[in-house]
């Protein structure tokens, strides 16, 4: 199962295309969507150097969060010392430092982390990053105390970086180059150690290789560009608190990974994106957009516990040759009972949210206590009529009622189709 | 001496509290290994089954709805969610509860808003048990630290007194053994699960009336009670103890007590270089008191790893 990874014709196409798109976006996106652009990548290059300790090692570590706080910190200081013409640092280069901070912290931290595997490793590293969390707010020589550090880009090299376009290409380069340095190194004989120290450990010792010395390094490598990603974030926001190193922020990369997939390599990053992407948006719409995420977060665990990489990898190596036609009904099946069980939820939730608000409960003291209808977006509803409460249960009855069927059409679409592609 | 005699107190008291929200990790975390990130959520439901008891049948009653409603809680986590997710590791299982933690908070949040909830004890219970000092010191604080110490005394029976603890002692250390000797092994665990989370619940009850009942109780709590089934040693109630007791009395210590690195080393003539140092070494051991149960764990795990009262790792 472990061979060197190598890169196909057509997935190099594949990637020249993605790269293409990402470089033109910014001609395309409005100014906000450019902003969660730029997010979108610092979280996929931060979910990427994540997974190469946990997805190749093996490592799960719990307290990211502190190499990724470490670089944004060290970047800050540097634009900080450029502000006030202490030190010429070209803003570009700016993520150099906080890969440096990155790697020095990660081999530091990384050296008693590694000592300990499995569950003791998530603890040691959760603690690790738990004392940055308790100790920043305190620290202000260093993290500027509870309001943090601000700070602000300097022009260099005749560009502004005034607005988000500019960032948003310095951003491209340095995930681009990092994401491809994460690659070439999952294809060093180090990298293939890596994964070799996963599957076995032991054989690894027997065979002669020092792993406390191997796990570090591998370890610091991640972090160093957990840090790069961490210093992009300082540029893109010229801002910082210590909030960043919580058990939330190293939690959520663990979960995007998974979400996107641990077994795959740009699985990941793909998760990142689209985890951040949805958080941008709905926390615009709906005060419950963490229910909803917590939703998906449990329903991706349960149901694809390989993530979106692993099912579109799974796609890609099963169905070669088989014909895509045979899957049109049995996936638009599958898309409608998901919409309809997230529309009636959605719908739920939404109006128990307005209904228990502090407004609706105004309104009513204003009309004498009485029952007053509600309104959500744009439509109003009355509160005591089954109708109402039928929109939510109805089309999560129906969606319950579809699943067995679309789950049979999808199965029976897929034992055809290998058998087709076997043959 | 007043300093001592109150840091003490407290810090015992704040111990003990924290035992009672830990004891279920031990079982959970401890004796089956399933890092359950929501425990501290589960905290947090039993106060607010508590807060909702008190509004319609009484606070004794919430005592003992809460464990019931969030051991079947745990029950179902366990049955339908847990149990598929195992198969892949710790990291799922990890995941899993920490959407689960999300989940919760949020719907307690849509339900109860987002600030903390008015979760008082009856009136007949708030009087000062004693002045120490001239300070009345509250009779609650003692029923927290004796619900604690029954608690422990409860588990402590079951599990080394009684047939169903012997297999579930046996059952963490050799699982097919006990399932060849005829015994249910997911009933076992879905039963050690329901009891952790249960006493949890409970926890939450009683903790809940005396301290914030708030949609952050779940943060506040959540990290520190992997600490203490860390340090105390996996799987080890009496370590759970002595970890909960040690970080407490630390922590209570810690946020009286006036003085930093650097006056620490101003005794061996090292002061005005600290200070000139400045950092960490001039940061008040006050302001980090958050820090040292961290600091706690992060040197048991690299020196006694198995947690000072566990014997395996």
């Amino acid at each position: 199962m472990s061979t060197v990874p190598t890169i196909t014709a057509r997935q190099l196409v594949l990637i020249v295309l993605g790269l293409a798109i990402l470089a033109a976006l910014p001609l395309v996106l409005s100014p906000s969507l450019v902003n969660a652009a730029i997010k979108m990548l610092i979280a996929a290059l931060f979910a990427l150097a994540f997974s190469l300790a946990m997805g190749q090692a093996g490592m799960l570590s719990f307290g990211h969060s502190a190499y990724y706080g470490l670089g944004a910190f060290a970047a800050l200081h540097l634009m900080k010392a450029v502000e006030d013409h202490v030190l010429a640092w070209p803003t570009p280069f700016v993520p150099l430092v906080g890969a440096a901070a990155g790697l020095v912290a990660g081999i530091v931290f990384g050296w008693f982390a590694t000592q300990r595997t499995g569950v003791y490793f998530a603890m040691v590293t959760l603690a690790l990053a738990e004392l940055l969390f308790t100790l920043a707010p305190t620290w202000n020589s260093l993290f500027g105390g509870e309001s943090g550090i601000s700070t602000m880009r300097m022009p260099s090299w005749a560009l502004s970086f005034g607005n988000d376009v500019h960032v948003y290409y310095l951003t491209l380069g340095w995930v681009v180059v990092s994401a491809w340095c994460l690659w070439a190194f999952t294809r060093t004989p180090m990298g293939r150690l890596a994964v070799a120290m996963r599957e076995n450990e032991h054989r690894v010792r027997f065979l002669g290789f020092d792993t406390h010395l191997a796990r570090t390094l591998v370890f610091a490598i991640s972090a160093m560009f957990t840090g790069v990603a961490g210093a992009l974030l300082a540029v893109a926001n010229e801002a910082s608190n210590y909030t960043i190193f919580s058990a939330q922020a190293s939690a959520n990369v663990v979960l995007q990974t998974f979400i996107g997939g641990a077994g795959t390599f740009l699985g990941p990053a793909l998760g990142a994106a689209v985890m951040t992407f949805f958080a941008r948006v709905t926390s615009d719409l709906t005060r419950s957009w963490l229910l909803y995420q917590g939703l998906i977060f449990v329903l991706v665990m349960l149901f694809v516990p390989d993530g979106i990489g692993g099912l579109i990898a799974l796609h890609a190596r099963r169905l070669r040759g088989a014909a895509i036609s045979r899957f049109v009904v049995p996936y638009l099946l599958c898309a409608a009972v998901g919409l309809l069980i997230t529309a009636g939820v959605v719908f739920g939730v939404e109006s128990v949210y307005v209904l228990l608000s502090d407004a609706y409960v105004a309104q009513r003291r204003a009309a004498g206590g009485a029952v007053v209808p509600y309104r959500l977006v744009g439509w109003t509803f009355d509160p005591l009529s089954p109708l109402t409460w039928s929109l939510a249960v109805v089309p999560v009855l129906l969606g319950g009622a579809l699943l067995p069927l679309a789950r049979a059409r999808t199965l029976l679409a897929w034992d055809k189709a290998i058998h087709e592609a076997e043959r | 001496m007043e300093f001592l005699v109150i840091s003490t107190l407290n810090g015992v008291v704040h111990g003990l509290l924290l035992f009672m929200v830990s004891a279920g990790l031990t079982l959970i975390f401890g004796m089956m290994g399933v890092l359950n990130f929501a425990h501290a959520w589960f905290y947090m439901i039993g106060a607010y089954i508590g807060f909702t008891c008190t509004r319609t049948i009484g606070f004794w009653p919430g005592l003992i709805a809460a464990p019931i409603i969030v051991g079947s809680l745990g029950v179902l986590i366990e049955r339908f969610m847990l149990r598929r997710v195992h198969r892949f590791g710790h990291a799922h299982e990890l995941l899993l509860t920490f959407g689960l933690a999300f989940i919760i908070e949020e719907v307690i949040k849509l339900f109860y808003g987002d600030f903390p909830v008015n979760y008082a004890m009856p009136s007949y219970m708030k009087f000062a048990a004693f002045t120490l000092y001239g300070i009345d010191y509250p009779f609650y604080r003692l029923f927290i630290g004796g619900v604690a110490i029954l608690i422990f005394a409860v588990l402590y029976v079951l599990l080394v007194r009684t047939r169903v603890g012997l297999i579930v002692r046996a059952a963490t250390l050799r699982p097919a053994m006990v399932e060849a000797l005829g015994h249910n092994l997911p009933v076992v665990f879905m039963g050690v699960f329901a009891t952790g989370a249960g006493l949890a619940g409970l926890a939450g009850a009683v903790a809940g009336a005396f301290f914030p009942t708030g949609p952050s109780m779940g943060v506040d709590f959540g990290t520190l009670v992997f600490v203490v089934v860390v340090v105390g040693g996996l799987g080890s109630l009496e370590g759970a103890l002595l970890a909960s007791l040690l970080i407490g009395l630390f922590m209570s210590f810690s946020v009286g007590f006036d003085g930093s690195l650097a006056d620490l080393l101003g005794l061996v003539g090292l002061g005005d270089w600290a200070r000139g140092t400045g950092g960490l070494l001039t940061l008040q051991l006050s302001t980090i008191a958050a820090s040292t149960p961290f600091l706690l764990m992060l040197l048991v795990l690299l020196f006694r790893p198995a947690g000072l009262l566990g014997d395996r790792q």
